[in-house]
Parts: C-alpha cells; structure tokens; sequence
C-alpha cells in the first residue's frame, strides 16, 4: 500500500505559498538607504519570480484535466464530470502500482492506459446509452457516476491522503524562486503529454478526423469517417490526460477521496473559460485560474483590515474559480475565444 | 448501379415519409428527384446514403445490398461521395483540410495528384487553400464540398440540393461542375432539388414525388418539353432551356 499522508488537508501547488507571499510591503519598511533599496527590488523581483512559477504549477494542476474534459466535450456535447475521478483512479492506481515495486514512469504509463481504456468502457456502456435521450440526461449520469467511483475510493483506501513514496530531494532555487524536482518533472510530463496532444491534433490525419468530427459529426460520417470509432480515440486519451493530472498532482502532494471533489470547480472554471470544447483554449482557461488563485492566496491583504500582514488561506483559491466562472458563465458564457475558427 | 426496390421509410416512430419508392440509377448519368416541399425528396437521398434505415425494400449499389449499410461505410466501402444540403463543409479546418478529408484512404501519391487536379479545376478554391472553410462564400463551400467527396474518387455521387441558398450567378457555375463531373469522372450522380427547371437542365432523367411515392419518372428533356407535365409537376409555366 501506499504511504498514508501525515501533513493533513491536501492543496498541491499552494504549500509554499506563505514564503512566496511577502511582496511589495516590505519595499516601504526597508527604503532607508540604497542598499536596501536594492535589497528589496531584488526581493521582489525573487516573489515575482516565484508567484510566476506558483501560477505556472498550478496552472499544469488544472491543465490536464481541463484539456481533457474539453476535447471529450467537443464530441459529445455533454460536461463529463466524471473526468476528475478519473484522475483520482489514475493517482490511485499509479501510487499501488509504484508501491508494488514498479517504476514511477512504468506505473504512470500504465495507469494512464488503463484509465484510458476504462474511460472508453464507461463510454460504451453508460454515456453513449444516456447520450440518446439527452444530454442533460447524461450529464446527471456522470455525476452519479463520479459519487460511485468516490464511493469505491472510499472503500479500498478508506478517508486518508496517500504519497508516492518518492525520494525527496532539497529544493532548487531558480532565479530566486524555489523550485522541487517533483514539480520539474510535473512540468516536464504534462509539457510533453500536452505537446503530444497539439501534435495528435494539428498533424496527423486522425488530428483531422478528431477536428471534423467536433465541428459537424453528420458531415464527418458522411465523409467516411467512423464518428463512434474516433469519439472513442477521443474519450481514451482524455481518460489518459486526465489520469496523468492526477498522478502529478499526487506526485507533489498526496492523493485522496477528495481530489476530485477539489479539482472539480477550478477544472470546470478553466475548461469554460478556453471555451467548453475547445482543448487548447482550456491551457489558456487554466493559466487565467491558476493566476487568480495564486493571487488570492498570495497578496498581502493586511493593510486593509489593520494588520502589517494577512493572507488568506489556501482553502480560499476556490473562491475564484467561482468568482471567474460566474462572471465568465453570465457575460462570455463561450469563454475567452469566441470564434468558431478556433474551436477544436 | 442504384437500384432501390419498395422503399419505406421515416424517422423515429413517425409514420412512413416513403411509403414504397423504386428507382434506378446509372452511370454517366445524373438522376434528380423533384417534389414539392415534404414529398420525401431528401428522406429518399438520406435512406439511400444509409443516414436512415429503410422499413422495408432494397437498396443495392452494382448488385450488392447495401439498405442497412451505414452512411460513413458506404463511403469507404462503397464509393459513395454524398453532399449535404447545408453545413456541407468543416469550417474550423482550412480548405485544403476539407479536401484531404476526402482522401484519407489513398496513397500519398494518389493524394496529391488528386488534389493538384482538382486546385487546377477549381482555381477559386487553389487560390484560398490555406484559408479556413469559414471563410467561403455559398458557392465556394458547395464547389469545397463536391471536391471533398470527389477526392475519393467515388462511383456514386449523392447531391443534396446543391442550389440550396446560392445566388443565380452562383447556381449556374455548380450546376455547371455537376455536368463536368458527369462527364469527365463517368460518375453515377442522385441529385435532390427545389430548383427544378435548373436541375432538368443538366439531368438525364427525373422522378418527381409526391406525397412519399413516385408520382412521375420521366427523361428530363420530355419533362421539359411538356407543358402540361411542367405545369402538373413542377408548378409553373416555365420556359424549357434553349
């Protein structure tokens, strides 16, 4: 079994947060002399870095699965909501897999594919079916969907946070923001798998098919494509996508019953925001979350209620997610990119 | 080359909009299927594309029955290209995307030599290859989307009122291409259309539906050239083509 998790409630991305947040303040308490002034213009350019390196992994946090609860949107028309289970099946699976003596790559691999092929299973057996009544029929089937997957987390792994049992290494300091070697290879992996992505996408003649048949399914199969056969492709490497944000989320952090409840609202926020279907405007959505939340949490709001220094606490980021999707949902309900040119 | 035998057909658990059609069809020749609004015109096209599953009859392509084949296998397996009405291109993909689109099948060879020929029949269409199909005017799309299916290199071509929306000026260059294609690819063409006086100008022969049946099957310039068959069927006192 995997390491049970000691360090309590789980926010991967937001733990060094406090370090990062001392920000322009202390420019004001330290503007004696020159040196100090340097001093601190070198401090800030540190939290600078550093808030940008926060957005950038929360950013790959949200990306992955928000890509793929987009792309599978684009086909089949309905929120899945399913996915951010599905990254918790990929956390899980991965963490066993790697306890039981395989490499973390090998692990990863595998349970990516398997949560690829159950992706496709649940898509046969349930989502296709509910899809023929309706969509918000389908939708409603996801979410029962999403509390059973919760419900059977709950009873192999009963309510604790589990890790990796990974090497832990000292961090790195990259132009003064501190970096670890879980987050690089976080950021190296979810580069390198939405680059594949783009690449699938963009080059290849099933990248073609995958595009014709988000745009027009009826002229796609009147085209010869075999719509069901693609839309399967499809929901296989979002199920794939999605088990990869799981498990780098785990990687950094630990993995519990709750993941998919607390990636729920900022996945939809940064999916809506790129506009629900298309896949790569969901990197864009999850930059634009990942920012807002970074500076909720990060800024120093003392000054304002009476105090040299206040931060809000991580379990706050979600406010807004909340916050951007309602605004996004009441004024730009198709998201940043409205044109129909850019939908994939 | 088509052969459909009794067909019924409709949608859901609606009642029968075919109620027991039979054509033929061959090749190098254009066949167009006239009818008021709601005579099962474009019902007839689908059920023989395979978008709708007939109740009952045959439909068979060179012998082979295909009445339960679905649209995207007729396509691959039996060399049918088949233009819808509307929403005829991909408009997220470039021009040349929805060309390829066509060609999945081919050789790499095959694909371009197919594709030069068609830019160099098409200029319009060489000179905005790199352009979204978004971008096209009506008749654009409707010449992108007959060279989509043409890129195939199909037998059976299934036109779904190709006229639909498009200017005068614009209608005469894609009846026009319909003719070409005829002629020049010796396709077997079904063409579903309101316009009929255009239609019977570039068609071998004609069946005119009415109320889910062939009310009429005749060539296109004897429908023509009737007035009472002219002013029966087709609604009007129009002037034959010169």
């Amino acid at each position: 079994m995997p390491d049970r998790d000691r360090g309590g409630h789980f926010y991967s991305g937001l733990q060094h947060r406090p370090i990062a947040g001392c920000t322009t303040p202390s420019l004001s308490h330290n503007a004696g002399s020159s040196a100090a002034a340097s001093a601190g213009i070198a401090q800030t350019e540190k939290s600078m870095f550093q808030f940008l390196f926060d957005v950038l992994i929360r950013s790959v946090d949200l990306a992955l699965i928000a890509v793929a609860l987009s792309a599978v949107y684009s086909l089949i028309k309905f929120p899945n909501v399913a996915l951010v289970q599905y990254a918790v099946v990929g956390a899980f699976v991965a963490m066993s897999l790697h306890a039981a003596g395989l490499p973390l790559l090998v692990a990863g691999f595998a349970s990516a594919l398997f949560v690829g092929l159950l992706a496709v299973v649940f898509n046969i057996l349930i989502f296709e079916r509910l899809l023929k009544s309706d969509s918000a029929i389908a939708l409603i089937g996801s979410l029962a969907l999403s509390m059973i997957l919760s419900a059977v987390f709950l009873l192999a792994y009963g309510p604790t946070a589990y890790r990796f049992k990974l090497q832990v290494s000292p961090a790195m300091r990259i132009l003064g923001a501190r970096i670890t070697d879980h987050q690089v290879t976080t950021l190296v992996l979810t580069t390198v798998a939405l680059g594949l992505f783009a690449l699938i996408l963009f080059r290849t003649s099933l990248g073609r098919e995958m595009r014709a048949t988000a745009t027009n399914g009826v002229l796609a199969a009147a085209t010869g494509i075999d719509t069901r056969r693609v839309t399967n492709i499809v929901v296989f490497l979002s199920g794939m996508l999605a088990a990869l944000g799981g498990i780098t989320l785990a990687m950094r952090g630990s993995v519990s019953i709750d993941l998919g409840t607390n990636m729920m609202l900022p996945v939809f926020a940064a999916a809506i925001l790129g506009g629900l279907g298309n896949a790569l405007g969901a990197v864009v959505g999850a930059i634009v979350i990942a920012a807002a939340e970074t500076v909720i949490t990060n800024t120093n709001i003392g000054p304002f209620i009476g105090e040299d220094f206040y931060f809000l606490p991580a379990s706050y980021a979600p406010v807004a997610s909340f916050a951007i999707l309602v605004v996004f949902l009441l004024f730009r309900p198709r998201g940043l990119f409205t044109s129909e040119v850019n939908r994939v | 080359m088509i052969e459909a035998t009794n067909i019924r057909a409709g949608y859901g658990d609606g009642a029968d909009i075919l109620t027991g059609i039979s054509l033929t069809a061959n090749r190098r020749e254009i066949v167009t299927i006239l009818g008021p609004n709601g005579c099962g015109k474009s019902t007839l096209l689908k059920t023989i594309a395979g978008y709708v599953r007939p109740r009952a009859g045959t439909i068979t392509f060179d012998g082979t029955d295909v009445a339960s084949v679905p649209i995207h296998e007729k396509v691959r397996h039996h060399k049918v290209g088949y233009v819808p009405q509307t929403d005829n291109v991909f408009g997220t993909l470039s021009v040349s995307e929805n060309i390829m689109l066509g060609a999945r099948l081919l050789g790499r060879q095959e694909k371009e030599k197919r594709f030069d020929a068609l830019m160099r029949q098409y200029p319009a269409l060489a000179s905005k290859k790199n352009r979204k199909a978004s971008a096209l005017s009506g008749g654009e799309r409707q010449i992108l989307s007959l060279s989509r299916a043409l890129m195939a290199g199909p037998e059976i071509l299934l036109l779904d009122e190709p006229s639909a929306g498009l200017s005068p000026l614009m209608m005469h260059e894609v009846f026009d291409a319909i003719a070409v294609i005829r002629d020049t690819e010796n396709l077997c063409i079904l063409m579903v259309e309101q316009n009929a006086f255009e239609a019977l100008g570039i068609a071998d022969r004609a069946y005119v539906l009415s109320l889910g049946q062939v009310a009429l099957t005749a060539s296109a310039r004897d429908l023509l050239d009737d007035p009472a068959m002219r002013k029966l069927y087709l609604g009007a006192e129009i002037e034959p083509a010169a």
